[in-house]
């Protein structure tokens, strides 16, 4: 390319990556160096405070507390709906007539937002007279108080997120395991593999990839898991729902602490990191 | 012969026996299958169909037959609209409104800028290429932007934006997968194509709109449907910039419903039916192209 035509790839490229720089790769490098700083008391405004903001939420109860609730919800959450996930997707491969349809009604949770999710559950999990406790009561078990009570009140939120989220998860194994070619299938079985020893021995470590990327995306999607929070539960009863992700919202927007909201999410945003990090290692090392 | 007779005929029934066995095993496990499908299909409907149902009802009969449980409950109980019309006179037509107007727009804008950037990733070699590729696209592709929310927030209250259409739609325009979505594309269209348009004398502006866009078309759909849907579900975002009634989007008005009427449950269920059936009647006709959207995500490498 000669002269002119070498500016040209640049002014395709232009409005895209000049609109991500200013509101994605800004405002993550912002939230960095926004945790450094506080509002000054005796100037208003911004000051740099260094990690005063990390020393007040380490040091933080509540803090902990949320932390300590995002990861009994995390290692509750993610497991449940990888293996529903993955067990949903074998039988919608299944090759029965009527299957399209059946696919396409386990898609509509997909199209569902989560507001919608959360308000049609909360009323579903209505601890008086709710459609759950409705149908707990045909088989005999009694009222249970799902998101009033301390013990109940995480579950709540695993089911609703659950009845969302599963079905997007299905598709990626749906996808993987429409990518495994059947003659590999096929001559599994001539070898005299059962359905159990191809599943294991065959489709699950075809299927690693897509495995390995649906427990870090759902992992960091429930991470970020809000409305549900906000909408139903405001962290309570007794905190047992304060996740991190409502503690920073709770934090920055409705107490106004910016600084340590930003301390907070930028501990979110090397936890992520973290988690993708270890994640893809542990691929490469099995690999 | 009679001993002959006596060992093939055992013989001929077992065979038989086991092809009826295995007939029956198979319609059997045919059988086991359409069980669970149904029993997966009934846990994703049943919330819906209740919903529906309930937001048909009056208010004071929506927990009528969930409690206890009857299959009523899937039906009106006394058919009426009041919940739809109530809804409607406090202004939520104006947040659906609003929430088409924002999602149609950043289709057009966002589907516009982001096929650039992702025509040049596939068919332009440049220099800075690489490196522009993992910073701009994959990095912000890996952070979600809600944690990022913050500086975002000062910024567009910097820019004097806050309460205005700009913050909600400028932020939202230039998309790391959208592009990814575009580049997969493009960089499947024939050489000979490009190069024939080349030598006619196009220009790449023009050879872009003339020869690569009427190609594209199933990218062009997966792309939309992606940012339509994003807006459509935008909720933290919104909540946070635009707290303006002009300017309250579906799930906000949602959100609200619930924070400001309680025990209108009637109420809340149907902005709830409203806000699901868009995205509903929409991915249902061109499931493909959204799963291509969902799927490529996470085949990047």
């Amino acid at each position: 390319m000669t002269g002119r035509e070498r500016y040209i790839p640049y002014l395709f490229l232009l409005p895209a990556l000049a609109l991500i720089i200013i509101f994605n790769l800004f405002p993550t490098i912002a939230t960095l160096i926004e945790s450094l700083h506080g509002n000054s008391l005796v100037r208003g405004g911004r000051v740099f405070v260094g990690l005063g903001n990390f020393n007040r939420v380490l040091n933080d109860p509540v803090f902990w507390k949320s932390m300590q609730v995002t990861g009994l919800f995390s290692i509750l959450v993610n497991p449940i709906q990888v293996a529903l996930a993955l067990g949903l997707a074998l039988l919608a491969n299944s090759k029965v007539r009527g299957i399209t349809v059946f696919r396409s009604i386990y898609l509509l949770p997909v199209a569902v937002s989560i507001n919608v999710t959360t308000v049609v559950w909360g009323l579903m999990l209505n601890s008086e007279g709710g459609l759950i406790n409705g149908i707990l009561n045909l088989v005999g078990i009694e009222r249970q108080p799902f998101l009033i009570s301390p013990s109940h009140a995480l579950w709540s939120i695993i089911i609703l997120a659950t009845w969302k989220g599963v079905p997007l998860w299905t598709l990626f194994f749906l996808a993987g395991l429409q990518g495994i070619p059947q003659t590999v299938l096929e001559a599994a079985r001539i070898d005299g593999a059962g359905r159990w020893q191809s599943f294991r021995f065959v489709t699950l470590p075809l299927l690693r990839g897509v495995l390995l990327f649906v427990l870090v995306a759902d992992t960091v999607a429930n991470f970020l898991l809000f409305a549900p929070v906000l909408l139903l539960t405001r962290g309570g009863p007794q905190l047992s729902t304060n996740l991190v992700m409502y503690e920073t919202y709770r934090r920055g927007f409705v107490y106004g602490d910016l600084g340590v909201s930003s301390a907070m999410l930028s501990l979110m945003l090397l936890l992520v990191f973290a988690v993708i990090g270890v994640q893809f290692t542990l691929l490469r090392r099995r690999a | 012969m009679a001993t002959q007779t006596g060992t093939v005929a055992p013989k001929a029934t077992s065979l038989q026996m086991l092809r009826l066995q295995h007939v029956w095993r198979r319609k059997g496990e045919r059988l086991l299958i359409y069980v669970l499908l149904l029993l997966v299909a009934l846990m994703a409907l049943l919330p819906l169909m209740w919903a529906f149902a309930a937001s048909l009802t009056p208010n004071a009969k929506v927990f009528e037959y969930a409690f206890p449980f009857s299959l009523r409950a899937l039906f009106p109980v006394e058919f009426t609209l009041e919940a739809y019309e109530a809804l409607f006179a406090r202004g939520f037509g104006d947040a659906l409104k609003n929430s088409f107007w924002l999602a149609g727009v950043t289709v057009v804008l966002g589907g516009t800028i982001n096929a650039l950037a992702g025509f040049a990733f596939a068919r332009f070699e440049f220099r800075g290429k690489r490196i522009l590729f993992l910073t701009v696209i994959l990095l912000p592709f890996l952070v979600p932007v809600d944690l990022t929310a913050i500086p975002r927030f000062i910024l567009v209250n910097t820019l004097d934006w806050r309460n205005t259409w700009q913050a909600l739609i400028v932020p939202g325009l230039g998309n790391s997968l959208a592009i990814f979505l575009f580049r997969q594309f493009f960089e499947e269209i024939p050489q000979d194509l490009i190069d024939a348009a080349r030598v006619d004398g196009a220009s790449w502006m023009r050879l872009f709109y003339n020869v690569v866009l009427p190609l594209s078309r199933p990218v062009l759909i997966t792309a939309a449907l992606f940012l339509f849907l994003q807006q459509w579900d935008a909720y933290f975002w919104p909540l946070l910039v635009a707290p303006r009634p002009e300017l309250r989007l579906v799930q906000v008005a949602i959100s609200s419903a619930v924070e400001e009427h309680r025990t209108r449950w009637n109420e809340q269920l149907a902005g709830s039916m409203l806000a699901a059936i868009v995205p509903i009647l929409l991915l249902l006709p061109f499931q493909r192209y959204y799963i291509q959207a969902v799927t490529s995500s996470g085949l990047k490498d």
